[in-house]
């Protein structure tokens, strides 16, 4: 397969694919930042301040017809966490002009927009423009306390947040709700200068362009501040739990929500790392996994069981949807199944099965520009250096005895139980 | 085979009907290492009612299409999701309130996925056990959407436009109603929708063509199908009027959920005319209340809507409304707003350049969905049981005009056919 090609322009690192596979030029920057408490909350306000207008565009309404001219050019942003990294990505998804009567490029639109927002703001006074920063301070209040309505996700950061509760790796990615208010236009513009000075940048294309063209179009788009690029912190995934933790909340809901927190000790630059995944495969990343398996098919206990592996934190969760009443029956099934794993009792049909499963992914993400970007961006965050087709051969070469070996090491570290406000 | 050629978006469909009625579209997909294979039946929740040729009508309980899609899966052999691991496919299955769609995307042994997807729907394996067994699964299911705030404010403001026609029906079903189901209620919906005329294969990826119609006719002439006569569906008269003009529901929520909703009091467009009202009628709400309009920035301002607000419009030939909404602190300021520009443009109408923008908005969102075999595989079997074609669609949106888009907005903002669901926070 085609290989991104790399470049560099000062602080920004460059990473272009060029294909003809697609319809359209999809564009992911990325700027990172190791998680801190004093710069999480001023951090995850920066893309929703930024997207609000330019220096150039300063009104949000024109901003937004901008996209709309360019034949609806997708546009947005998301801040989330990678191993102990707040990560704040930019997207731009613009239709090839091959398939439109358009006589401009719409890369080089799209890069302009693009470089206006991250480095070209709207700035009064030194500061961002105030209006703005106080309706995206509501924004993002109102995100904050969005949360809790999706009661699946809910659950799945409050355990999280009860196991991590010594690592920056609790903080929502979003932030604090309490940080939000002392926030303003000037302290902001610091925190972005900052920002932009020390955050990891990755700027991706896929699409029917050349690194060369790309570099070009960047330099003229993008006011770069002079440098290298930083490079991401690993985090620790090495982690002793002393005595397993058990967190009750209560809530109206009708379906009681449980979710446990594996410490794997195993990250994404690991040797092991292909081992990890054939663990979370065989326990619960699938339908013929063991959880779904035995908690659903043969209890019929949940509608939902299943494992999530974050090789970038080291952590595997398992989540399932259950009657308040079943939680007892729920966790010694789940438990029974880590039992299992350590015990090695691993048939070859699982094996193969995950192995396929895995692997099918793999090949599969290949049909995907944002995928690609997404897979390879991995070895940016970790520094290894491993091709799809490379982690394949590896997945296809795990043994039993490699998936035990990393069953011994995987310790449970938190239970966490979302359940109706009625005392049992 | 057929070749129907669409150079506009530099795409080639393969098609056949095969003997035994059943359609089948190849999409070939160069360069592509996935194939993604729908295998649909145009039979969803709205499909309660309905009888065969001169038989007589029979009602069946609600949530029995869902409870028919979990019930393929397993067959005398064991779990069918197994089958598709071994072969490194991933399966999976939704049900519509028009259609129940079973599915798989692999990058390897796609003739042995495919002669797996086909032989699992054509063999139907229920027992009183296995039945009895599903129904603690799928109530699960039904909580977990009970609890879900978004799944709850857009079914209830469907359930309030809604008097007599299924749409207004949870796809699940209830706890009560999937009780009564039996073996024998799903061998009969199998039976009647699930021959071959009523079904349609979509696969689109890196296959071709040819192998794929070889592989398919060559399964198919093996098996046997009594020819069945025409399916009717039975629907109640539907009144014009909404059922609930505003329907509120309690979930602990951070702000209330509001979507407002408006019914056409004339639902029964077919083919043609009802794709060019449906394109019409997304292009007016893009240019009314999409992202870039006046109305959504006056909104956003005011702090009345955030990210979450957006709009939609669903059409079939037995229902078509608008859902209007999202997260609001006020739903009665942000629905009175709405209704003061919406009668502010009914004099004026829609601006050129606004509906200019929607237009290229909506083109260029078309044509980027082509990137995704999921989205087209699913788009065109969508369409294609209206008895439409999803390749005709730019056409559509390339030929709407203002004046189009201006007589739409007068025909479907009629505020006698609004209603509005709310989930709030309870007791507040």
């Amino acid at each position: 397969m085609t290989q991104f090609e790399r470049g560099q322009l000062q602080r920004l690192r460059l990473h272009v694919l060029p294909t003809k596979r697609f319809k359209t030029y999809a564009i992911s920057l990325f700027a990172g930042l190791t998680l801190d408490e004093a710069t999480v909350t001023p951090v995850a306000l920066i893309p929703f301040v930024l997207r609000r207008g330019t220096a150039s565009t300063p009104e949000t309404i024109a901003f937004r017809e901008k996209l709309d001219d360019l034949y609806g050019a997708g546009f947005g942003f998301d801040v989330y966490k990678r191993g102990d990294s707040q990560i704040v990505q930019f997207r731009m998804d613009v239709i090839n002009e091959s398939f439109v009567s358009s006589d401009q490029s719409m890369l080089a639109a799209s890069l302009q927009f693009l470089g206006d927002v991250l480095t070209d703001p709207l700035i009064d006074n030194n500061g961002f423009h105030a209006k703005y920063v106080d309706a995206e301070k509501t924004t993002l209040r109102k995100r904050l306390e969005a949360i809790v309505n999706d009661k699946i996700r809910y659950a799945a950061e409050r355990c999280l947040e009860e196991m991590c509760a010594n690592e920056p790796y609790r903080l929502h990615p979003l932030g604090k709700l309490d940080e939000i208010e002392s926030i303003t236009p000037s302290s902001l513009y610091k925190h972005y200068e900052e920002w932009l000075s020390n955050a990891a940048l990755d700027l991706y294309v896929v699409g029917d362009t050349t690194l060369e063209e790309v570099t070009g179009l960047v330099q003229q788009a993008f006011h770069l501040k002079t440098g290298t690029p930083s490079a991401y912190s690993l985090p620790v995934v090495k982690h002793d739990v002393k005595e397993v933790k058990k967190v009750t909340d209560r809530m109206e809901v009708s379906q009681g929500k449980l979710n446990l927190g594996l410490r794997m000790g195993i990250g994404y630059d690991d040797d092991e790392y292909p081992a990890a995944l054939m663990y979370n495969g065989i326990l619960g990343g699938y339908p013929h996994s063991k959880l779904f398996l035995n908690v659903r098919e043969k209890a019929s206990l949940a509608y939902y069981a299943a494992s999530r592996l974050d090789g970038h934190k080291g952590i595997c969760t398992i989540q399932s949807g259950i009657e308040f009443a079943n939680y007892e029956r729920a966790v010694a099934i789940i438990l029974e199944q880590l039992e299992s794993m350590k015990q090695g009792k691993l048939s070859e049909l699982e094996l193969d099965q995950t192995k396929a499963m895995i692997s099918n992914h793999l090949r599969e993400l290949q049909d995907s520009a944002y995928e690609m970007i997404a897979y390879d961006f991995n070895s940016v965050l970790t520094g290894k250096q491993r091709s799809a087709e490379q982690l394949l051969e590896q997945v296809q070469a795990v043994t039993p005895a490699d998936i035990v070996k990393v069953a011994q090491r995987v310790q449970l570290d938190t239970i966490y139980f979302l359940r109706d406000r009625k005392e049992a | 085979m057929q070749t129907l050629n669409y150079p506009n978006v530099q795409e080639t469909l393969y098609r056949e009907i095969l003997e035994n009625g059943l359609e089948v579209i190849v999409l070939p997909k160069e360069g592509f290492n996935k194939t993604y294979a729908t295998f649909s039946t145009k039979y969803g929740s709205v499909d309660n009612k309905f009888s065969v040729g001169d038989g007589a009508p029979v009602q069946v309980p609600d949530g029995i299409a869902h409870f028919l899609e979990h019930k393929m899966f397993e067959e005398p052999t064991g779990d069918i999701f197994a089958v598709f691991a071994s072969q490194g496919a991933s399966a999976n299955a939704f049900t519509s309130f028009d259609r129940t769609v079973y599915l798989f995307s692999a990058t390897e042994k796609i003739n042995e996925n495919l002669e797996t997807l086909i032989n699992f729907v054509q063999n139907p394996y229920f027992t009183d056990a296995n039945v009895e067994k599903e129904k603690g699964i799928i109530e699960q299911e039904i909580n977990m959407y009970r609890d879900n705030a978004d799944w709850r404010v857009y079914f209830g403001l469907i359930d309030a436009l809604y008097h007599e026609h299924p749409v207004h029906i949870d796809i699940a079903g209830t706890a009560e109603s999937i009780g009564k189901i039996t073996k024998e209620t799903l061998y009969q919906c199998y039976e009647t929708f699930y021959h071959p005329s009523n079904m349609l294969l979509f696969v689109v990826g890196g296959v071709k063509a040819e192998e794929v119609f070889e592989l398919v006719r060559a399964n198919q002439a093996a098996k046997k199908f009594k020819p069945q006569g025409e399916i009717n569906r039975f629907f109640e008269k539907e009144p014009e009027s909404v059922k609930i003009a505003r329907k509120v529901s309690e979930l602990p929520v951070s702000l209330p959920k509001c979507m407002l909703g408006f019914k056409e009091k004339r639902a029964g467009l077919t083919g043609e005319a009802l794709l060019r009202h449906e394109v019409t009628t997304k292009l007016m709400l893009e240019a009314l209340i999409g992202p870039s309009s006046k109305l959504y920035q006056q909104l956003y301002e005011q702090n009345l809507i955030s990210d979450s607000f957006g709009h939609e419009f669903n059409s079939s030939p037995g229902y078509a409304f608008s859902v209007i909404g999202g997260d609001t602190p006020d739903p009665d300021e942000l629905i009175g707003q709405i209704r003061t520009a919406v009668e502010q443009l009914l004099k004026t109408g829609i601006e050129s350049a606004a509906f200019e923008r929607a237009k290229r908005k909506k083109i260029g969102g078309y044509l980027r969905m082509l990137n995704s075999p999921e989205a087209i595989a699913g788009e065109f079997t969508k369409y294609r049981f209206r008895d439409n074609d999803m390749f005709d669609v730019l056409e559509y949106y390339e030929r709407c005009t203002l004046e189009d888009v201006n007589q739409r907005l007068r025909e479907h903002f009629d505020f006698e056919q609004l209603a509005v669901s709310i989930v709030k926070q309870p007791g507040a």
